[in-house]
């Protein structure tokens, strides 16, 4: 029986040889791979197929093709008084829900800052509603706001004031959305101020005591300015995150009264699910996502100048 | 060895994942509510009884439609049989979601369903309504009752109350005396769905319709319609503040707990007004079928349906089990179990009607006779909303009922495309 020659790699050999080589030459795409496919499968792919989407009329009986109506969907948009009444109440929640919740955020870390770092327990219960899933927020404040048998209500009898509608009534449903909101969310800003408030530099305070310079003088041109960066930051991914509402809206009033809380995230919900019209929620989808590129584009450009 | 054996069980699990539905032989999508309850544990019974693997997927309400349709638009096969509320049935029906049920009946040596179904019960299981082929099977049998408290309309100087006006004219009395903690009528007013659920008996109650007869005009700006605004508006008037924002549960805890006098509500809430845990008002609530308005009264039908989703790839597996579960043993087991029953002798049978618990089924086999469906168009959902809308603003008092009624007019045409 031959042996193969010790001296002559086998064709086995020399495949994996080759393999390994290749392997070698190729790792750092390799280890990037599985990332970028998850990327492709979950980002990618789905954008694509929404811009795809957008420009079609998508029957949701599959046996009719879907029909190219190119802008048509977006023209929708112009005429579509839901989707007005969708966006006014997106942008008023927005600016309003957002604005309180930087400014207690802000407040409380100032006030906070001092004590905090020996009161781990404080800081923790502060924490609790921004840990807590948006659902259970929405049923916890669902319980606070009924009219009947919930317990705001019930310590507005007590103390002789009288009983609102809460989420029910269309002067309050907005707002009461929107206390929810801040309830759930100042921490976050809490944090992320208390964050940078600790990093900030001594010397500079320091030498503005020596010149005799207020705590106001002080906040305002010493923090507010090195915080800078951290509050464009803090309202970026805020204002993000308020433009995506969905979960309070939907479980406390379901867009009404009359309308009131109707939000785009579940205007873009009904269309696509309720009303089987995937194409035409692409096409507010989309233009949702265009309007908070362009604010996160504006936020970044501001950060950078105030650098 | 131990990455081998790791790798063999990765990959076992990975087919298992994409392959979850040879689990089952057939997967069946309900809600997550008695109803579904009421179908899982039917299931339970099917598979140690034949041995077929069935497997229940619950979602809330909204989710079921959404799924459905969502599995009926990529014709997946996820799910073979889907528990459709009834005004879903034009949708899933006209956008081929559905199977024709007529050859497996055929197969089966059978005309149809047999006659012990209540007639409106099957009624709304054809596409076009009463007069195309079977799609599903009714299961759960739904339709508005009145409920009240009959010892507080006693006092209010109304008997059992037969019209609209008797039960304004007890609530008006209740409400007053109520001082703003107990009130003599409550309803939904939640925008959409909750909302129009309980405007369009009284809209039926007097005469009013959301189309003509043959489907060619939107008829919800009329006289007729004019006439349930101004009941409605008043019954609005003698109600609890927030009810903008009340659902089917709001109602049902305010009779529960014995803060409201009266509601229209769906009969799977006896079951909550009968049990000592959840309700002050055991014993003490009495039902009727609608009031009526310048015509006799009439509910909404809400029966949970099956069919055959068309991309299923076990429908005769699916089929059968939809005959047995609809038979009369399995929809008394189901009766017993908490869900209204959909056939004659379950709704007469004296070892339920004896019992306490069951003595709606004569008003609510009548209220069932006396239903009328939601109008039945693919675009429901659509015109539920838009119809809810204009409901929700006059209810939150941001329109006039004129307003209203135009408003709803002027949108249901252009969703529907009637002018």
């Amino acid at each position: 029986m031959l042996r193969p020659d010790k001296g002559m790699p086998t064709a086995s050999l020399r495949l994996g040889g080759a393999l390994e080589h290749w392997t070698e030459r190729h790792l750092r795409y390799l280890m990037l791979a599985p990332t970028m496919l998850i990327l492709l499968a979950l980002t990618i792919f789905p954008s694509f197929y929404m811009f795809y989407a957008a420009v079609h009329r998508i029957s949701p009986n599959p046996d009719l093709p879907w029909e190219f109506v190119g802008a048509g969907n977006f023209a929708r948009l112009l005429t579509d008084a839901q989707f007005h009444v969708a966006l006014r109440n997106t942008v008023v929640f927005t600016i309003v829900a957002v604005t309180f919740e930087f400014l207690l955020g802000l407040g409380l870390a100032l006030l906070l800052d001092k004590f905090i770092r020996r009161l781990t327990f404080l800081k923790t219960v502060l924490m609790i509603p921004m840990m807590l899933p948006p659902i259970a927020v929405a049923i916890t404040w669902k319980i606070i706001y009924e009219p009947q048998f919930g317990v705001l209500n019930e310590i507005m009898f007590r103390l002789g004031l009288p009983l609102q509608a809460w989420a029910g009534d269309v002067n309050l449903a907005m707002f009461s959305i929107i206390v929810a909101d801040v309830w759930q969310w100042t921490p976050f800003i809490f944090l992320l101020m208390l964050a940078g408030l600790a990093s900030l530099p001594v010397e500079p305070y320091e030498a503005a005591a020596l010149d005799g310079a207020s705590s106001w003088r002080q906040f305002w041109d010493l923090t507010l300015p090195f915080l800078k960066p951290v509050i464009a930051i803090a309202l970026l991914l805020r204002v993000m995150d308020a433009l995506r509402l969905f979960d309070l809206v939907f479980i406390l009033t379901g867009g009404g009264p009359a309308d009131r809380t109707k939000v785009l995230s579940l205007y873009i919900y009904q269309v696509a699910y309720r009303f089987a019209d995937p194409g035409y929620a692409a096409a507010i989808s989309l233009f949702v996502l265009f309007v908070t590129i362009l604010l996160s584009t504006w936020f970044m450009k501001r950060m950078r100048l105030a650098e | 060895m131990v990455r081998k054996l790791f790798l063999v069980l990765a990959a076992a699990a990975s087919a298992l994942a994409i392959n979850g539905a040879a689990w089952a032989d057939f997967t069946v999508l309900v809600p997550s509510s008695s109803e579904g309850d009421g179908l899982r544990a039917a299931a339970a019974d099917y598979s140690k009884m034949k041995g077929t693997k069935v497997e229940i997927v619950q979602a809330p309400y909204a989710n079921v439609f959404e799924q459905g349709a969502n599995a009926g638009a990529t014709k997946s096969g996820v799910f073979d049989i889907i528990l459709m509320d009834d005004p879903w049935i034009p949708f899933f029906a006209e956008n081929g979601h559905l199977e024709d049920l007529t050859p497996f009946f055929k197969k089966a040596g059978l005309e149809g369903p047999d006659t012990d179904f209540l007639s409106k019960s099957l009624a709304i299981c054809r596409n076009p309504y009463n007069t195309g082929p079977y799609v599903c099977l009714p299961y759960v049998g739904n339709a508005q009752m009145f409920f009240y408290d009959a010892a507080k309309y006693k006092e209010a100087g109304v008997d059992a109350p037969k019209t609209w006006d008797d039960v304004l004219k007890a609530s008006q009395t209740l409400t007053k005396d109520g001082g703003g903690r107990y009130f003599g009528y409550v309803f939904r007013g939640g925008q959409g769905n909750p909302v129009v659920a309980d405007f369009m008996p009284i809209f039926w109650s007097y005469g009013a319709n959301m189309f003509n007869e043959d489907r060619t005009k939107v008829t919800i700006d009329t006289p007729e319609g004019a006439a349930a605004m101004k009941t409605f508006m008043a019954l609005r008037d003698v109600s609890p503040k927030g009810i903008e924002s009340y659902n089917a549960n709001e109602v049902g805890t305010a009779l529960a707990a014995g803060t409201a006098a009266s509601s229209i509500n769906w009969p799977n809430w006896v079951a909550t007004f009968e049990d000592p845990s959840q309700s002050k008002m055991v014993g003490k609530i009495s039902y009727s079928p609608i009031p009526a308005g310048t015509k006799p009264g009439s509910s909404e039908i809400g029966h949970w349906t099956m069919g055959i989703m068309s991309a299923s790839k076990n429908k005769q597996e699916a089929f059968d089990f939809m005959l047995w579960a609809t038979s009369p043993e399995q929809i008394k087991i189901s009766a017993e179990r908490g869900n209204p029953p959909v056939r004659t002798s379950v709704f007469t049978d004296p070892e339920l009607t004896k019992q306490e618990k069951f003595r709606h089924y004569p008003v609510l086999m009548e209220a069932i006779q006396a239903s009328t469906p939601r109008p039945r168009h693919p675009k429901w959902p659509e015109i539920e909303n838009a119809f809810g809308i204009e409901l929700s603003k006059v209810v939150a008092g941001t329109i006039t009922p004129e307003e209203a009624l135009k408003n709803s007019q002027t949108a249901v045409e252009e969703i529907t495309g009637l002018k």
